[in-house]
């Protein structure tokens, strides 16, 4: 049984990889896209492989916090955790498919949080735990840089577009440094799909983990090549068309300001990373755009978006908390 | 396109295309209304006619990009320069084609039968004005460059640079004005009403070279007051 229900979180595990670089990654990508630096097919190429690369060399940290940080899975049985790990990715998926449907600016990282802490909070309901072994200090952190991961990309975005502005734009033809600054975008990229990909990889295998922790083993290579693999498949069979759409709608965001706004992003995201913090780079990307934005680096941004971040925050994780509740409570019951 | 989530929405509507167009229309109308006067003096009421509601027109088109540009700069947007300022100086932009269709509409009222010399000074005037209203508009089309260069120094200094040319232009414009209004008042024309119009018109001209004079000058405030 427990078998199968691990083979069934990595399924849809799978399938929110796919979600993840259908939507997100596309997302981060087409900045570059945008502002003419790369062509489709090149963009298609960098994104899947560095993507898949943060996903296998860098993913482990955040999987970690995700599978184990939030729920102390290690005290729980392991069919528990497998059916809870197979409930919050169930749900996540889904709110994430319908918010997608309704074009509602919803993260990835909200959703697969708040399923596992709606996971928590189920299993307290059933006494396999107490309210007070959820670790509300590592949710509180997660929190934290939800909050600080935007506005650290804001004030980098503004700060290193400050420099460029000072240092190049003042002093040499904008033509010129728009055209250095396109080759320099191609980096960014490379960059941005990395961080990318070591960050939001976690979304799928943090509970793709969690079920296979009957294996007893520490997270396994081959989930974070599977969250990688699902990535890159999200990006080739629909993502494109994401960063084809998206792309054309933000020509404003010429080379040096593109290259701002993703080297922002991108630092931001990858220490995110590095200290194991899910953050969500389609947030922090928008941050980032308002740093160049308030860098006078933009015609016009639009600040109600910031209004929608917000909500769509305290609307992702009571829904996802509220379905994995549901979803699991019900596998429980009927399983 | 469904089952999309995209960053697109952080960008804001621009509203300074808009402006741009707003502002070449101006000048347009201002050549359409010297085409106007010249069918005048050659007697082509049929032309002062159809100019005139060419003019109109244009002044339509230029009310419906205002309108387009106060109904989307909100209070949400984060733009480079205030947006009270560039509100204002829209207003001021505004009133050089506004200026522009009451001279095209009051020339369509009668035909002028007034002396020749009269006529010789108000196409200088009107040449005057052609040349400031076309200062103005390379003054305008700096925004784009302000823009792509965030506003650097170079450009805003590239960029103010016209506006005492403007001034100077303006200054030009109301000189002719006054001659002409010394002209008029001491006419023998028997055709008091005639004068009485044309005097109206010269007035109107001269407000046309005002408005470009007073817009440049909140142009400048506006990219200097950022």
């Amino acid at each position: 049984m427990i078998e199968v229900v691990a083979v069934l979180t990595v399924a849809v595990g799978f399938y929110m990889a796919w979600n993840i670089g259908a939507n997100d990654a596309a997302n981060s990508m087409a900045t570059s896209y945008g502002s003419g630096a790369l062509t489709l097919r090149q963009i298609i190429i960098i994104a899947s492989v560095l993507e898949f690369a943060g996903a296998v060399l860098y993913g482990k940290k955040v999987t970690h916090t995700i599978a184990k940080g939030i729920v102390p899975i290690d005290s729980l049985d392991p069919h528990i955790v497998a059916l809870g790990a197979l409930s919050a990715i169930l749900s996540a998926s889904l709110w994430i498919t319908i918010a997608t449907y309704y074009h509602l600016p919803v993260s990835t990282t909200h959703s697969i949080v708040g399923a596992m802490v709606g996971f928590g909070i189920a299993s307290v309901s059933q006494n396999y735990l107490s309210l007070g072994d959820i670790n509300w200090d590592v949710l509180y952190r997660i929190v934290l840089s939800w909050v600080l991961s935007p506005v650290v990309g804001a004030m980098l975005a503004f700060l290193i577009f400050t420099i460029i502005k000072i240092a190049i734009i003042d002093r040499y033809s904008v033509n010129k440094v728009e055209r250095v600054f396109k080759y320099l975008q191609i980096l960014t990229a490379c960059y941005m799909a990395f961080a990318h990909g070591s960050n939001d990889v976690a979304n799928a295998t943090g509970p793709m983990t969690a079920a296979l922790g009957f294996l007893g083993a520490q997270t396994p290579a081959w989930v974070l090549f599977i969250g990688g693999i699902g990535i890159a498949v999200g990006i080739a069979t629909w993502g494109w068309r994401v960063i084809e759409t998206v792309g054309k709608k933000i020509t404003e965001l010429t080379p040096s300001r593109g290259f701002s706004a993703e080297f922002a992003t991108a630092s931001t995201v990858l220490f995110a990373s590095s200290i194991g913090m899910p953050v969500s780079t389609t947030h922090t990307l928008v941050g980032s755009v308002i740093g160049v934005g308030l860098a006078g680096g933009l015609a016009s941004v639009d600040l109600t978006i910031v209004k929608r971040i917000i909500a769509s925050w305290l609307l992702t994780v009571p829904v996802a908390a509220g379905i994995t509740m549901a979803v699991y409570t019900m596998m429980v019951v009927f399983g | 396109m469904k089952f999309v989530r995209s960053v697109t929405d952080v960008f804001g509507y621009s509203p300074f295309e808009d402006l741009h167009r707003h502002a070449e229309l101006c000048g347009k109308a201002v050549e359409k209304l010297i085409e106007q006067f010249q069918a005048s003096v050659e007697k082509d009421f049929e032309r002062v006619k159809s100019l005139e509601r060419e003019i109109d027109s244009m002044e339509y088109q230029a009310d419906k990009i205002k309108h387009e540009i106060r109904g989307n700069v909100t209070k949400s947007l984060l733009m480079p320069v205030d947006r009270q300022d560039l509100l204002q100086f829209l207003k001021v932009q505004d009133s050089i084609i506004d200026n522009t269709e009451h001279v095209a509409h009051m020339l369509s009222y009668r035909e002028f039968s007034i002396d020749g010399e009269i006529w010789e000074l108000v196409l200088n005037l009107l040449k005057k004005i052609e040349e400031t209203v076309k200062e103005y508009e390379s003054l305008v089309d700096h925004m784009k460059r302000l823009i792509a260069t965030s506003f650097s120094k170079k450009e805003i200094k590239d960029t103010i640079e016209h506006v005492p040319v403007v001034e100077e232009l303006e200054h030009q414009c109301d000189k002719i004005q006054i001659e002409i209004h010394r002209r008029i008042f001491s006419s023998q024309h028997k055709d008091v009403l005639e004068l009485i119009l044309l005097n109206e018109i010269i007035v109107k001209l001269g407000e046309i070279a005002n408005s470009a004079a007073r817009s440049a000058d909140v142009f400048r405030s506006m990219i200097l007051g950022r």
